[in-house]
């Protein structure tokens, strides 16, 4: 297949994304007097794990974006800032993990609060925005581009950037992920870092050959994220690997974004019209999932 | 007990490449927007059946494309660049239906996908393999009042066997029955995220347990990123799988279309039973 054109002639391009996911995640299921115990580890995320993930970028020289429910940002906005300070950045991610495929008339206002909050933090206007569980209404797409965002990065059918051109000519950029590269569902299914290691470094080996986006999705999180120590020594090696192949440019969402919109490539259709008449008549049967023994 | 269907001395093992296209029709099918996680399916007619089809040129293997009827509806380009390329298509399900149907919904399901099929590709389609599985005797009247020759949905054997679902001479079909537990890569990729290298192993000990034994390899595979083997790393798996294979004396890839037919010629060889 034809490569990508990254910029300066880069072989790949890496993202490195981080969603902030904290108390925000935990608030799903409890309520604020109860983020204790086993509802304490988006805590862990802010408390131990952040500091460390920062330490490990800085090492490495390496920028970083954060998707930050607008409730984390007022949580811990002074870390926000550091992190922003860093060299990263902030990006939105809602306010309190709402899934947005249910969201109905509340959706604007969740991310016009959300573009405010950062803004108010950082003292700019977010310009990508991923969405909690990945989960997105038919409307978000456009709701984005009417607010100025530059960018979503919800999607996972795509080697590399593209363009959705929306209703009134207007454009968002696409900068789809992969689950395989995100440590979210891997920890999550209990595997050992060892094993994420050996999924990430194939992952990474198999995309560096072909040319592809190697999007990287970690979470602060305690439970199924990255920062534990343990994990965060994984991190680290596979950043090493990734400067040892060769040709690899690490880039912010909103650099990748900006070059993406620059080429003038040909863009693709609201993913959600070609749809519409047969979701419209569907019943709901939900994932498909597998029945336990 | 044995196995009475058996292939020929010089067949140590034919190998049934499967590609089950399963774009958005899949998530659609079921309600779902094709949105954020969901959009996976995009992959597969944008990505992954491109780098399927170049893997399997590179090792000049052939192959069988099984389709949702909607997911060629609105990627005809793609499904007549397969055939193009000497793949065959075959059917799936029209919004690939992972769900109990009525028989009359069903056969109207089974010809509405035929139609568009054979529309793009201007050749009758043979076979047919169920989305998750589900079918039933009168499923088999219908394909074969259509011209089917095959089905591949059956998980009861290891070997093919003729499928008798009538008394009439023609009441019957080959039946190629396939693995969806463990070679198909699926359960691996969106249930236990499996590393690649693993699956790769995987599958080489389940072909090294086949091969000369039951002499039948078939695998059912997906073009989609999540739970498909469409992004680098995972075509990377499945090609050096085929190289593996191909490293074998008497190993023959044939798409199932050619297998089939190959069953038909061979009456003999194959063991015939009824379950009515």
């Amino acid at each position: 297949m034809k490569p990508y054109p990254w910029p300066d002639g880069a072989r790949s391009v890496v993202l490195l994304t981080v969603n902030f996911d904290a108390e925000s995640f935990d608030l799903k299921d409890t309520s604020p007097e109860r983020l204790f115990g086993r509802y304490s580890y988006g805590r862990y995320g802010v408390r131990a794990g952040l500091p460390r993930l920062l330490d490990l970028f800085a090492r490495h020289g390496v920028p970083a974006t954060f998707f930050v429910p607008g409730d984390d940002a007022r949580r811990h906005s002074a870390l926000v800032r550091e992190i922003a300070a860093s060299g990263h950045e902030i990006a939105a991610r809602g306010l309190a993990m709402e899934n947005f495929a249910t969201l109905g008339d509340k959706e604007m206002e969740v991310l016009r609060t959300s573009q405010a909050i950062l803004a108010d933090v950082t003292g700019h206007a977010p310009q990508g925005f991923r969405a909690p569980g990945g989960e997105l209404s038919p409307r978000t797409l456009g709701h984005l581009t009417d607010m100025g965002f530059l960018y979503d990065a919800s999607f996972q059918d795509a080697d590399y950037p593209y363009v959705y051109a929306l209703q009134g000519g207007k454009t968002l950029v696409e900068l789809p992920s992969v689950f395989a590269l995100d440590d979210g569902p891997i920890y999550a299914a209990r595997h050992t870092h060892a094993r994420l290691r050996a999924i990430w470094e194939d992952e990474i080996r198999a995309a560096h050959a072909e040319g592809i986006l190697i999007p990287i999705t970690m979470h602060l999180r305690g439970d199924f994220g990255s920062t534990r120590a343990a994990r965060i020594a994984v991190l680290d090696g596979l950043l090493a690997l990734l400067k040892q192949l060769g040709g690899v440019r690490f880039m912010t969402c909103a650099q990748l974004a900006t070059h993406a919109l620059s080429l003038g490539l040909p863009t693709q259709p609201d993913p959600y019209l070609a749809h519409a008449d047969t979701l419209a008549h569907a019943v709901y049967r939900g994932d498909l999932s597998v029945k336990p023994l | 007990m044995g196995q009475r269907t058996t292939l020929p001395e010089d067949m140590r093992c034919v190998v049934l490449i499967g590609i089950d296209f399963d774009g958005p029709s899949h998530e659609v099918g079921r309600g779902i927007a094709p949105l954020g996680k969901h959009s996976w399916g995009n992959y597969s007619a944008r990505c992954g059946v491109p780098r399927h089809m170049e893997m399997l040129a590179s090792h000049g293997v052939p192959a069988t494309f099984f389709i949702p009827g909607y997911d060629a509806e609105r990627h005809p380009d793609t499904i007549a660049q397969i055939d193009r390329n000497g793949f065959e298509v075959a059917a799936h399900g029209y919004l690939h239906e992972a769900w109990e149907l009525q028989p009359d919904e069903e056969e109207q399901l089974l010809r509405k996908t035929d139609d568009i099929l054979q529309d793009i590709v201007g050749k009758p389609v043979l076979g047919w393999r169920s989305p998750s599985g589900r079918k039933s005797e009168r499923t088999m009247a219908v394909l074969r009042s259509m011209g089917y020759i095959y089905d591949s949905s059956d998980k009861d054997y290891d070997r093919p066997y003729r499928l008798r679902f009538g008394k009439g001479a023609e009441d019957f079909i080959v039946e190629l029955p396939n693995n969806t537990y463990s070679l198909d890569d699926f359960p691996f990729y969106k249930f236990s995220y499996t590393p690649p290298s693993e699956v790769l192993a995987q599958w080489k000990s389940e072909f090294d347990a086949i091969y000369g034994v039951d002499r039948f390899f078939v695998f059912s595979l997906h073009p989609r990123a999540g739970w498909g083997s469409g992004t680098p790393s995972r075509t990377h798996a499945l090609s050096e799988m085929i190289k593996y294979m191909k490293s074998h004396d008497g190993v023959r890839f044939m798409d199932y279309r050619g297998f089939a037919q190959w069953c038909l010629q061979h009456g003999d060889n194959l063991e015939e039973v009824s379950f009515a």
